[in-house]
């Protein structure tokens, strides 16, 4: 037997009830595997791959490290791994748990309002005090990177265990670096965004370990899990529209249609669902019809962007590494 | 660790033999040093350079980047006035994503002495530091020389207004920023001025002013916290509000400073190249005078004028130093051999007095032996 494709994802907490929601909507149904091993699963409908559960924030590392092929996860969690481009493929955005990862200072704070304004008010910090200001943050590699690019040098990063919006009002720094989602608590905080703060603006993503090793059976079994995903998400934003045989009064509309990107299908078409209501009333005014539209469950590809990534991504390593 | 291969004994008692003739006390220096001063002084960027360890529930450490820093504060516990120091050992740098070395030897010197002859002192070091360079057996050295002042000299000199003249001074050393700046000359920059709440703080003196913007905050029901008080942020706002827009340099202005950085020649021709381009002020001229002072040293402790240069351009590795800069480089390798250089400030953010002088100098034995790093 060989060895399955290992895929991680969320073990607790809301993440959880997204991703799980979402393979559920897929066609795909968890089956925690017995016993102690409360961390591993199968999932049904999709052969040949094992689940493993961890926090989001150990996905990210098993990824990096290597020790899992495939892994649902937060993209900032993802780049705060040390050029993240080595070791992980970000393969699809899955449009769930977004947040923004902020720069926010004190709302006191009426003098600053872009980077530009907290640089100059560093330095003059360093100047007066002799001391640095202090970020708190837990996402250190982004926070070192964005303060680079916008010249800013005069700071010291404290790692904030807890909540990282309290550390100014506790005095353990003086502005901080943060994921927010409403920004309510950043309010809540005395804290407000940067003008220009936005570092990242995160979401989920379904993303593949550069560094874990691929054999010819698990890259199938990812192919085979991919384009089930792929197919859910192309069909949710596409229609199907079918009406009667009408001896050729529809083919100049379909020509034009499938010209701006729908499909044929046997008797009608396949549009992005956006257009499907415009495409009806086109075929009914020119006395085509009834036009039925109705949601289809999957659209399967012959191409599968995501499946076509990895792909490439695994033997542009293996270019790399082979022969050496 | 990858650590460097030893120099064979009889290179490195050639490149260690110079620093026995300088009068100096042979120390060494704690292999921890406390990582929160360290990255208070060298800012956030030093980190990633750093090897740090912590005991369980204890503050967190770095095995030693260098001497410097260690032999400051010792220096400055000893209650002397002046002082040098020689050392010889291992110090530590992480370098992630290549292959070089992370344990190193360092040998090196530091001079204290607030009253001394500060340019003879400089040349002094210089002159150490390239003759134990060239105990190596390297024949392709040369000096390169600097000047972290020279830059602030040039932009007193373009008569900008203050706080363009500041901004520009702390973008020396920080190529982003510095490139930010260069990249919006020409523009009309249009700062948010603060609005009405500036207008009317600069029309008070100052207590009233604080309490007016305490009551604005109370009023918007914001609770002030992060170690900024009221009279800052007054003061600032009605600083930001005087000058009608952030004000950015002249298109030729921007030219002038790209000119000057670019220059990199023998030291009398860089210099002379400096003065086309400058309005000579003050701190210019005697810029200028102390150049010349130092060549003349320079050449008359028997360094070749044809193996010296002199570059505008400012390294950001240099964090602790003001003023005089030089590094010994060898045609062979990317990296310096020795550096050294002025750091006078750094002893008074260390607790020191205002009128200290530090100068030091590092040789790397293993780079500067002709048959070590390649």
């Amino acid at each position: 037997m060989s060895e399955p494709l290992i895929i991680a994802v969320p073990s607790k907490g809301r993440p959880k009830e997204q991703v799980d929601a979402w393979l559920a909507d897929c066609g795909l149904e968890i089956q925690a595997g017995g016993g102690s091993r409360g961390y591993v699963a199968a999932l049904k409908g999709a052969p040949g791959v094992q689940l493993r559960l961890l926090s989001a924030g150990d996905i990210a590392d098993a990824l990096d490290a290597g020790d899992v092929h495939i892994g649902a996860t937060g993209e900032d969690l993802l780049r705060e791994r040390r050029d993240m481009q080595a070791g992980i493929v970000l393969l699809k955005p899955l449009g769930f748990a977004r947040a923004d990862l902020v720069v926010a200072v004190p709302k006191s704070w009426v003098d600053v309002e872009s980077m530009f304004d907290l640089e100059e008010v560093a330095h003059d910090y360093l100047a007066r005090t002799g001391r640095r200001m202090r970020v708190a943050t837990k996402y250190v590699a982004q926070t070192r990177a964005f303060f680079a690019k916008n010249g800013l040098a005069d700071y010291r990063i404290t790692e904030s265990g807890g909540a990282t919006e309290g550390a100014p009002a506790a005095g353990a720094a003086e502005f901080i670096v943060d994921i927010t989602t409403t920004g309510a608590t950043l309010t809540a905080n005395g804290l407000k965004v940067l003008s220009d703060g936005l570092i990242l603006r995160s979401q989920f993503h379904l993303a593949a370990s550069l560094r874990a090793s691929w054999s010819a059976d698990q890259l199938q079994a990812a192919e085979a899990f991919l384009r089930v995903i792929e197919a859910r998400a192309v069909a949710k934003t596409s229609a199907t529209l079918i009406w009667p045989a009408d001896g050729g009064a529809s083919d100049a509309i379909v020509e034009a249609l499938v010209a701006a990107g729908a499909s044929r299908r046997p008797s009608g078409l396949l549009a992005p669902a956006g257009e499907a209501s415009e495409a009806a009333t086109r075929l009914t005014a020119a006395g085509v019809g009834p036009v039925s539209v109705s949601r289809p469950d999957f659209v399967f590809d012959t191409e599968c962007k995501p499946f076509d990534v990895l792909k490439r991504s695994i033997s542009d390593i293996g270019v790399k590494t082979g022969g050496f | 660790m990858r650590s460097e291969p030893a120099v064979p004994s009889n290179i490195l008692a050639a490149i260690r033999a110079p620093f026995a003739g300088v009068g100096a006390q042979a120390v060494d220096a704690p292999l921890l040093q406390p990582l929160s001063l360290l990255l208070d002084l060298a800012g956030e960027t030093m980190r990633q350079r750093l090897f740090v360890v912590q005991a369980e529930g204890g503050p967190e450490y770095c095995l030693r980047p260098d001497f410097t820093v260690a032999i400051a504060r010792r220096h400055l516990e000893s209650g002397a006035a002046a002082g040098r120091y020689s050392y010889e050992g291992a110090a530590f740098r992480a370098v992630p994503d290549s292959d070089g070395a992370e344990e190193c030897l360092q040998i090196g010197l530091e001079v204290f002495d607030p009253a001394g002859p500060a340019l003879e002192t400089e040349i002094e070091i210089i002159d150490l530091a390239w003759r134990s360079a060239l105990a190596g057996g390297r024949k392709d050295l040369t000096l390169w020389l600097g000047d972290v002042g020279l830059f602030a000299a040039f932009v007193d000199g373009l008569d900008l207004p203050p706080t363009l003249t500041a901004r520009l001074k702390r973008a020396a050393g920080r190529p982003r920023l510095l490139q930010a700046e260069l990249a919006r000359a020409g523009e009309e920059g249009a700062a948010p001025a603060g609005g009405q709440l500036a207008a009317m703080l600069s029309a008070l003196p100052q207590g009233q002013a604080v309490a007016l913007l305490e009551e604005t905050w109370a009023l918007a029901g914001i609770e002030p916290v992060g170690g900024r008080g009221p009279a800052e942020i007054a003061e600032r706002l009605v600083r930001r509000a005087g000058e009608a827009s952030a004000p950015a340099l002249t298109l030729s202005q921007a030219d002038a400073v790209r000119r000057f950085l670019a220059i990199s020649n023998t030291p009398q021709a860089a210099l002379a190249d400096v003065r086309m381009i400058a309005s000579v002020g003050d701190r210019l001229a005697i810029a200028f005078e102390a150049w010349a002072a130092r060549l003349a040293g320079l050449t008359a402790a028997g360094i070749p004028a044809d193996s010296m240069g002199l570059a505008t351009a400012l390294g950001h590795a240099f964090d602790y130093y003001d003023g005089l800069t030089f590094e010994v480089r060898s045609e062979a390798l990317e990296r310096a051999i020795a550096v050294g250089g002025r750091y006078d400030s750094l002893l008074a953010r260390l607790g020191g007095t205002n009128d200290a002088q530090a100068v030091g100098c590092m040789v790397r034995p293993w780079r500067a032996f002709s048959g070590g790093e390649a």
